[in-house]
């Protein structure tokens, strides 16, 4: 039987990576995707647009002009000084306009406190959002700068420290998300393409009628994509450590038994997703219909915490959160043993479970 | 020979059958984007609320408890006591907790002397999308403490009156739904035409087809008919969930919102088409198509990341992306009600990616039939 298995596995690992332009996607485009979006997304937001009338004399608007443009998170919009700022919002000229109340801000200051407007572009609600909160605190300064009014301390104040990342930076938070995204749609994809593509050419029929078992075929199918996926962790891991230094405070070991773990489900899903497919084609659009919901439910760009329950016990049934809060967890904060041991044992769980199905279907596919 | 619409037709038609023959393929290209619109719309809410935060409290005087009162009914916190400050810091490396609030002895009294009482908070910060929202929380809190607690209360020298145009409440969904259309579409049309041409490839009946009186174009636009018929079809199924069960606004004109959606297919169409004759096997052809297709109009399309805080090398690169340029179209037409003028640039922009891949595809194409 062992040899029945070896011959199989030889077979497929020699139709994966035969042709080169298959070598090149397998190996290289992980590396390059995780480079890409790495370096491309994050959640920071910076170079919004701002405008406020350049001929006005008020001192205070001007203030908070110039000290916008010297934090980076502003550029200048040139625009008609005489221009509707509304206008230049609706035309996407600018992103956010500071209005002065007609007297004039340092007039208006003088007779009390003075009304600042804000308009704001919402259409991305994140960037409208940070984008109050950086004004806000530029406005604060400037006011108790130019009128020279001591702010006494608070009497209550919060020490505030971020563990993990104290910096807040971005690719801390994604590398690892986009690491697991990627792994899991070479594997699940990539397996359940790999066994319609024997029903559609005809092939499957072929192997039924030879004296293999129907255990041989599963495992003979699936172990080359296990390999396969199992070999994209040290590439991805090496990218996300020496190019975007994430930190890994854990160990390597119990972060590859994890990633072992999910290649293990995510392969088994694909099994499973192959055995409802009759065409290649049918088989990509059932992994897309597995893993946007599972990206989306993964905690991988979206917070967990804000969605309705019942979508926070889908997300318990999805393996890439497990994985993703396991690859944050190792890398970031060392690994916690009770945490990962769970966060492994379900993972396992699922995949004994979708393994299982997987027999069963194929079985009565075969029969 | 010249171009007969019937011969396309023929195509089509037998396309159509290919489609209708598997239910399955054609139930998910309907089911997939309805099943996209409604988790995005149900799941996704950028305001961060239920945080859970562990409390530990040394001082337990009437200050502390209102402290911690102030953090359980902003409805944004869950309060969770733990026995020490060890374990606050515990629950975070556990994933337990995002955020722990220690409070010291002696708060009470230093609140009562006159001096700054000092409370500690810790979070989590292996999770970005949700410390800054929790960051500008407990500065409200702190200001709220603040003048409950110690009758601080410095007049406003300014009041910033913030109006946010086109997305008053900030309604999350006002902002995701929109660009659903875009990453839908993006999905279907590169995947589904790279992988049908690409099994033409692979079972060999392309070279069968080339041997019959079709011409190249009619077998492209045969082939791709059906399909453009099914994304149509499920952007016309988008709208309608995000005007009635999202009851989303839509300022534009329809007329100009379809013609965006009509540039942008037929360019993502022609992108299959590539992909497939250069590719020729769906499995690498399905890889590609991810790769050039959906992960840029998911990421870097501005759909969600902001394409001005990108660095400059990438602020430029995005805009060979046809998914930048419709991302902009349909947030245009949805919530601003922009003219076609207004998105000029857009509409200009997208037409010259669209002429620039129907020719790369269509001249490859005709080049591989050549022996």
């Amino acid at each position: 039987m062992m040899s029945t298995l070896t011959g199989f596995l030889q077979k497929e690992f020699k139709q994966a990576l035969r042709d080169p332009k298959m070598r090149i996607l397998l190996f290289i485009s992980p590396i390059i995707q995780l480079t890409l979006f790495g370096v491309a997304i994050s959640n920071d937001v910076k170079n919004v647009r701002i405008w406020a009338n350049p001929a006005s004399k008020d001192t205070v608007l001007q203030h908070i002009l110039t000290r916008s443009l010297e934090s980076k998170w502003f550029i200048p919009v040139i625009a008609n000084p005489n221009a509707n700022p509304y206008d230049l919002l609706r035309a996407g000229t600018a992103d956010v306009a500071l209005v002065p109340p007609p007297e004039g801000l340092t007039r208006g200051i003088g007779r009390g406190p003075a009304d600042l407007q804000l308009l704001i572009n919402a259409t991305n609600v994140l960037q409208a959002q940070s984008i109050e909160g950086y004004l806000t605190s530029i406005t604060n300064q400037v006011v108790q700068e130019d009128l020279k009014i001591e702010s006494p301390s608070l009497p209550i104040q919060f020490d505030v420290r971020v563990l993990y990342n104290p910096t807040l930076e971005t690719s801390y938070f994604m590398v690892p998300g986009v690491m697991c995204m990627l792994m899991c749609i070479v594997t699940i994809i990539l397996t359940s393409m790999s066994i319609t593509r024997e029903k559609e050419l005809g092939t499957f029929e072929m192997l039924i009628s030879a004296p293999i078992t129907s255990s041989e075929v599963i495992f003979g199918k699936t172990i080359p994509y296990v390999v396969l996926g199992m070999s994209n962790v040290p590439l991805i891991l090496s990218v996300a450590v020496f190019a975007f230094h994430v930190p890994m405070r854990g160990s390597v070991a119990i972060l590859t038994l994890a990633s072992f773990a999910f290649v293990c489900t995510s392969v088994s899903i694909g099994t499973l997703i192959s055995t409802f497919a009759q065409t290649q084609q049918q088989s990509t659009l059932g992994g897309f219909l597995f893993l946007f919901p599972a990206i989306l439910l993964s905690g991988l760009m979206f917070p967990l915490e804000n969605m309705p329950t019942i979508m926070k016990w889908v997300s318990f049934l999805d393996p890439l959160s497990h994985y993703s809060a396991l690859l944050r967890n190792i890398m970031l904060k060392g690994g916690e043993a009770e945490f990962i041991a769970t966060r492994i044992a379900i993972l396992v769980i699922m995949a004994v479970i979708s393994v299982f199905f997987s027999f069963k279907r194929f079985r009565t596919t075969l029969q | 020979m010249s171009f007969l619409w019937s011969r396309a037709g023929a195509i089509a038609q037998k396309e159509v059958y290919h489609v209708m023959r598997d239910p399955f393929t054609l139930a998910l290209s309907i089911g997939l984007p309805m099943f996209i619109v409604f988790s995005f719309g149900y799941a996704i809410e950028f305001n961060v609320k239920n945080i859970h935060i562990a409390v530990y409290d040394a001082d337990q005087t009437q200050s502390s408890r209102r402290v911690k009162d102030t953090f359980g009914s902003s409805s944004y916190f869950i309060l969770e006591p733990v026995s020490s400050p060890v374990e606050a810091q515990r629950v975070i490396t556990g994933d337990r907790d995002r955020a722990s609030l220690i409070i010291p002895g002696g708060f009470q009294k230093d609140l009562f002397s006159g001096r700054s009482s000092r409370a500690q908070i810790l979070l989590d910060g292996s999770d970005n999308s949700t410390v800054g929202s929790i960051l500008s929380y407990v500065q409200a809190i702190q200001n709220i403490t603040s003048r409950r607690l110690g009758d601080f209360d410095p007049p406003a020298a300014v009041n910033l009156k913030t109006r946010f145009l086109f997305n008053p409440e900030l309604n999350s969904r006002w902002f995701v739904i929109p660009g659903l259309a875009v990453v839908v579409m993006a999905i279907l049309s590169i995947l589904l035409t790279a992988l049908t041409v690409a099994r033409e490839w692979e079972n060999g009946s392309m070279e069968l087809l080339l041997t019959t009186p079709v011409e190249p174009l009619e077998i492209i636009v045969g082939k791709l008919a059906p399909y453009a018929a099914l994304c149509i079809l499920a952007v016309i199924f988008i709208y309608i969930i995000s005007r009635t069960v999202f009851a989303l606004p839509f300022e534009g004109s329809l007329w100009v919102f379809g013609f965006g959606c009509i540039l942008f297919l037929i360019t993502h169409l022609a992108q299959g088409l590539l992909i497939s004759v250069v590719t020729r096997k769906q499995q690498i052809a399905m890889q590609i198509g991810l790769m050039s297709g959906l992960l840029p109009a998911q990421l870097l399309s501005g759909f969600i990341f902001p394409i001005e805080s990108m660095p400059t090398f990438f602020r430029y690169f995005t805009m060979i992306l046809p998914a930048r340029w419709f991302m902009t179209i349909s947030r245009q037409s949805y919530l601003k009600g922009s003219t076609l003028g207004e998105m000029g640039l857009s509409f200009f922009v997208l037409s010259l990616l669209c002429a620039i891949m129907v020719r790369a595809a269509t001249s490859r194409f005709k080049k591989d039939l050549e022996p």
